[in-house]
């Protein structure tokens, strides 16, 4: 405990010093803390915006444009997986909306609305009437709606490839926030198509499903190719090759400006205490003469490092969470154009982790450089 | 009375290509109880001899007992514990700890032994030491707001606090006014009557070295005469050993 009791004093001898290693240590973990949790909710926001409100991994038959039986056996392969969050099984059938003059392409998705919502988001992206269709109704995209001047409530009558017609009425008006999916996609209950086009109750051409992870889609995908080979298994980054290029960069850049953050402080706090064992030589070579180990006078600066180290690791989590605090209130702000960050306790307790060893790696070279003192050097130098 | 320090043959040779002998065969006895300075002139060896005895350093040849302990093939960490233990030291300069209070100080040996249990005797030592040395109004105090003369005392109080078997003294009154030296000295004396702590002193002051029981007087790393202090010769004879 001696060790201990040298630190201590070392560190309030030195006040000022310890301060500044202290206030390094902090900034170094607000920065790491602040821009990791800022480039995690970033990906999650991007992810959210961009696939949150798309399939992952979808099955269709091998013959395009045909339709296969959604089975129990398929059934309980897809929601046996227990990365599957959502499952939209749906008919996708391409029509002709009537409008006055016009006759307009839509795709129409059909499924059961629990199935849809899960994948689709629908009921928190519906801007006016209800998400919930029901027998004849259907949901339009925002765009379609203001180009073609349809409200909600108004019937909207649809030409199916072989002529005939169903009349839908429109219950509510969605933003997917993408404008191809708002001029030319319409979601509408199983019920309103699949009798008129003579297909059986199990019968689809499309199972939409989301998983947990969305970067763990091709092993799904993998699993499913070989559970179900006679269908052709999409996986959402065979499609987005160049969205999933962006977003693993931005995951490597923040593991490197991590890196360089962690290195920066790292070599902070190693120079700062390999001064303050210069500065405390005198110290060690008396503390030697009179008896003490080797491994006891290294200890003192593993201690001094480890004090440091917690206190600068505590106050950097504070003030990170101060300026998480800060800028979240101003994401919250109306148009604000900024994203929520959300503060994650396992990547605080890695940044904690990573604060504290570094610090204690830091005390390495002054432990090598306190063990190879002769006591004599300080002895005879006065 | 025993011997507490027995050294055989002490060689101490320093550098490789260019070598320079600090110590050329040097035996010395210490009984223990003894009063005793060894002297020269500045390079003669002096401290280096006292190095070794104090375990700081080893010598290139030649064996050293200490209170009946061949010490020789003592590993580091045995050759601290043992001067924790064993030896007193007080340099040239006082190397006192700055950010310890004066009774801190004095407890740093007792600290480093890890005598825990015995830390409340440790305390109480502590201040009769510190009453002995007239430094009991200053034992909270921080040593660097000490005069030299005080700061000398404290170390010299430091190096009693393991009540060692001998007490090492290099210089020790070598930063020091003539009240100051006087004022050690007799500190020295009375603990040795007093308390029957073996003295080595290294001085270069011929008049210091007077006021000891016996002389140890080096040159070129020999002994060049080692006598009870009444027959002490003029500098540069040479006399029995006692």
């Amino acid at each position: 405990m001696l060790s201990l009791r040298v630190a201590l004093r070392f560190i309030a001898k030195s006040r000022f010093q310890s301060l500044f290693i202290v206030f390094g240590i902090a900034v170094g973990i607000a920065v790491q803390v602040f821009v990791g949790s800022l480039i995690t909710s970033l990906q999650s926001s991007l992810l959210d915006s961009t696939v949150g409100g798309s399939p992952h991994v979808s099955l269709e038959p091998a013959e395009k444009g045909g339709v296969f039986a959604y089975t129990e056996a398929i059934r309980s392969i897809v929601q046996d997986t227990p990365a599957v969050t959502a499952v939209s099984p749906q008919i996708v059938v391409p029509v002709l909306a009537t409008k006055g003059a016009a006759a307009v392409p839509l795709i129409v998705r059909a499924g059961e609305f629990a199935g849809l919502d899960g994948i689709y988001k629908l009921s928190q992206r519906t801007l006016e009437g209800d998400a919930r269709t029901g027998g004849d109704g259907i949901v339009i995209g925002k765009d379609f709606a203001d180009t073609y001047a349809v409200a909600v409530g108004d019937t909207l009558p649809l030409a199916l490839a072989d002529g005939t017609s169903v009349e839908a009425r429109v219950s509510g008006i969605f933003d997917l926030g993408v404008q191809a999916v708002n001029e030319g996609t319409a979601f509408a209950e199983s019920g309103l198509l699949s009798t008129r086009l003579g297909l059986a109750p199990d019968e689809v051409n499309v199972v939409e499903t989301q998983i947990d992870d969305v970067f763990s889609s091709p092993t799904v995908a993998d699993e499913w190719r070989a559970a179900l080979p006679q269908l052709e298994v999409g996986d959402w980054q065979e499609r987005n090759t160049e969205l999933l290029t962006a977003l693993q960069s931005q995951g490597t850049s923040s593991v490197m400006i991590q890196t360089f953050v962690i290195i920066a402080v790292m070599l902070g706090i190693a120079s700062t205490l390999a001064i303050s064992a210069v500065q405390k030589t005198r110290q060690i070579g008396i503390l030697k003469a009179l008896g003490m180990s080797d491994s006891s006078t290294g200890l003192v600066f593993f201690y001094q490092a480890g004090i440091l180290g917690f206190a600068g690791t505590l106050l950097g989590l504070g003030l990170a969470v101060g300026l998480i605090a800060l800028f979240s209130s101003l994401a919250a702000g109306p148009d604000s154009g900024l994203f929520p960050i959300e503060l994650q306790p396992s990547f605080v307790a890695f940044s904690a982790g990573v604060g504290i060893s570094i610090a204690l790696l830091s005390a390495v070279i002054p432990y090598r450089s306190t063990a190879r003192l002769d006591p004599i050097e300080v002895i005879q130098g006065g | 009375m025993g011997d507490v320090i027995v050294g055989k043959g002490l060689t101490k040779v320093y550098g490789t290509t260019q070598k320079t002998h600090a110590l050329k065969g040097f035996d010395l006895n210490v009984r223990k109880q003894e009063f005793l300075s060894i002297i020269g002139q500045s390079g003669s060896g002096k401290s280096t001899l006292l190095n070794l005895l104090g375990l700081l350093d080893r010598p290139t040849e030649g064996s050293i007992e200490l209170v009946g302990v061949d010490v020789g093939g003592f590993s580091k960490r045995e050759r601290a514990t043992f001067r924790n233990e064993h030896l007193g030291f007080v340099f040239q300069f006082h190397h006192l700890l700055p950010e310890f209070s004066v009774r801190e100080n004095l407890l740093m040996p007792c600290w480093i032994g890890g005598q825990s249990s015995s830390m409340g005797a440790a305390r109480t030592r502590a201040d009769e030491i510190l009453e002995l040395l007239d430094l009991g109004d200053v034992r909270d105090k921080q040593s660097n707001d000490l005069s030299g003369g005080q700061k000398q005392r404290v170390a010299i109080g430091r190096s009693l606090m393991n009540s060692p078997d001998i007490v090492l003294a290099d210089e020790p009154t070598g930063n020091l006014d003539t009240k100051n030296t006087e004022q050690v000295y007799s500190l020295f004396r009375r603990v040795h009557e007093e308390w029957g702590t073996t003295f080595v002193i290294v001085t270069h002051d011929r008049s210091i070295a007077e006021q000891t029981d016996r002389i140890v007087e080096v040159r070129d790393g020999r002994i060049e005469q080692d006598v009870r202090n009444e027959h002490l010769a003029p500098s540069g004879g040479r006399s029995g050993t006692p």
